[in-house]
């Protein structure tokens, strides 16, 4: 039913989220690799920056990789809008026509990539966890589907761009090359503030820990029954993050932003420690990427036990507290003058 | 905001994700036992959507899209105290990704003249949260999406709204009509009331709207109309795991200490 000529339309964008300045690790995840699919396809690599006084942010997507950066710059951008960023960038991707459209698969983009596709009749997948192009320059991405242990191909081939949001965290960060030259190039702003629909009053980003971003994690599952004064020892212990499952999220004991999980976040540290968590398809999903998983759980039958490096069968409110114990025990001294 | 606005709440009926298996033959999951229930986080929306009506009035109106089966959600819906339902359902619907569905429950809130549309995070069987930004984008209207807290503002004709976002949250404020998506999990939804679950039960019938009733050419809407396809599906290998068990903690201290992942 369409008439979209794919010919017309080249290069890879992706989107670089930035919030006053600061630039969310899932861009230059995306930037790393969306560089194989810009050179698989020959074509250029093309980072797109959102914002006001954002000339810094451009300048370290040049060095993270971007070929070309397109810029727009106001103060109608800050902070972030969805009704404003998705008009600026629908502008831009119907007048430059890319192939591929990238967006990290945040909050805010989640939030605005579908005012991007609806107007434009782009193809949108969400949530992928890869990505790749065929010989036709289609895009395969990839998302798991079916609560987790499906991964379903979503290919897009009579509409452009093709877009899709990326979860954070599964893919290696861009590393910064200072020296990289490429061209940065300031388009027009097409939004004004009069026509925007919605008003920031506040925003407080200092509050909650990225679990996203975290080395170690100990989780808690429904297993603590509302206890997690040992899951936080044990997370002091080890200098790790506290996270949670859905349950625990559920039954209100910890705050949904520390979910991991198919409706949480996808984390991959080094360790994970999953106690009193059964292990269900939807919470692997969150974890798996993790190094080193351990389990620890009274239920020898448990589900995680299969999907864990190291387990122990105990109560936790006796294991936690030992774990912990012992790391505090070895832990070298800081000596200090 | 008007006087008595008009309150549309976009739920779906899914596959009951607590009670899909997995073929331990395939490995793959077993979805044809599990039962059809409405979307968990479309309780949250809902309970949000009464609640603005429990402040400012109005009525809200559920909407469902679906084969004639999925009416059931609305049933629950109209027993947690929704004033009507409809469902959206047409065979021409069949196979539409989130482009045409939104298109689709857009021109429904338009036919219900809606003022506020509110919607759960995302569905549990797809997980694609594209769902409300699309229908806010196909209206042209404002949209707030992950909203942890919603305050009707009834002076100025606006919503205002507690977002989660990522390591914090903001406060926006929206003016009507506007799309609405609550954060999974942060409200109570209020309990069935015995009446209301009688009337749903015995009484309630819910509208059926088709493509025809909405204005919807039949050509935009359905899988050959759906930007996306599927091209694959393939089962996810697990990840290789030691699956070493110890017995005390000292033997797992041990054992940590030669991954290096030890702080």
């Amino acid at each position: 039913m369409t008439d979209v000529n794919s010919e017309e339309y080249e290069d890879v964008w992706v989107f670089v989220e930035e919030h006053d300045g600061e630039v969310m690790g899932v861009s230059w995840e995306l930037l790393e690799e969306a560089k194989s699919l810009a050179e698989e396809t020959g074509e250029d690599l093309v980072a797109l920056v959102i914002g006001h006084d954002v000339h810094d942010v451009a300048e370290r997507a040049v060095s993270r990789g971007a070929d070309r950066v397109l810029v727009a710059d106001d103060e109608v951008f800050e902070p972030y809008r969805a009704d404003p960023y998705g008009e600026q960038f629908r502008a831009m991707v119907e007048a430059r026509k890319p192939s591929i459209v990238l967006i990290g698969g945040t909050h805010t983009g989640r939030d605005f990539a579908g005012r991007v596709a609806v107007p434009s009749h782009a193809g949108l997948t969400a949530d992928c966890t890869e990505i790749d192009v065929d010989d036709d320059g289609v895009l395969q991405a990839r998302r798991p589907a079916f609560g987790g242990n499906v991964l379903a191909t979503i290919i897009c081939e009579e509409h452009r761009p093709q877009m899709a949001t990326i979860r954070p965290g599964v893919f290696e960060s861009a590393p910064a090359e200072p020296d990289r030259e490429g061209q940065i190039e300031h388009v027009d702003v097409v939004v004004d503030e009069a026509d925007t629909l919605t008003e920031v009053l506040e925003r407080n980003t200092n509050e909650t820990v990225d679990i996203t971003e975290a080395d170690r994690i100990v989780a808690a599952g429904g297993g603590v029954d509302g206890d997690l004064a040992p899951i936080r020892r044990l997370a002091d212990a080890l200098d790790a993050e506290v996270a949670a499952s859905r349950r625990a999220v559920d039954e209100g004991w910890i705050e949904g932003s520390r979910q991991v999980g198919q409706t949480g976040k996808t984390v991959r540290p080094e360790l994970y420690v999953a106690v009193g968590i059964s292990g269900a398809v939807q919470h692997l999903e969150g974890m798996n990427d993790s190094d080193v998983v351990v389990a620890i759980n009274n239920d020898p039958n448990a589900p995680i036990f299969e999907h864990a490096d190291y387990g122990i069968v105990g109560d936790l409110f006796e294991v936690c507290p030992a774990l912990a114990e012992a790391l505090e025990e070895t832990d070298t001294p800081e000596v200090t003058p | 905001m008007t006087d008595h606005p008009t309150i549309v709440v976009g739920i779906k009926q899914v596959p009951d994700d607590d009670e899909v298996s997995i073929d331990p033959d395939t490995g793959r999951l077993d979805r044809s036992s599990a039962p059809a229930v409405l979307n968990r986080p479309d309780r949250n929306a809902l309970e949000a959507a009464l609640g603005i009506r429990d402040e400012v009035g109005g009525r809200v109106v559920a909407m469902t899209m679906g084969p004639p089966p999925a009416a059931e959600v609305l049933e629950v819906a109209v027993a947690m105290g929704c004033d009507d339902g409809v469902l959206v359902s047409d065979v021409a619907f069949g196979g539409s990704d989130t482009w045409p569905t939104s298109l689709t429950l857009a021109r429904t809130v338009e036919y219900l003249d809606g003022d506020i549309v509110v919607c759960g995070e995302e569905t549990t069987d797809s997980s694609t949260g594209q769902v409300p930004p699309g229908i806010a984008a196909h209206l042209g209207w404002a949209q707030l999406t992950y909203v942890e807290e919603l305050e009707p503002l009834p002076e100025t004709g606006q919503l205002a709204a507690r977002r989660d976002v990522e390591g914090g949250y903001e406060r926006v404020i929206a003016d009507l009509p506007v799309v609405v998506a609550v954060a999974f999990g942060e409200n109570h939804p209020r309990p069935a009331g015995l009446h209301r679950k009688i009337y749903a039960e015995t009484e309630f019938e819910p509208v059926t709207l088709d493509a025809d009733d909405l204005g919807i050419d039949e050509n935009t809407v359905g899988l050959a109309a759906s930007p996306t396809q599927v091209g694959g599906m393939d089962t996810i290998e697990g990840v290789e795991r030691e699956r070493v068990t110890v017995g005390t903690v000292d033997e797992l201290i041990d054992e940590l200490a030669g991954t290096e992942v030890l702080p």
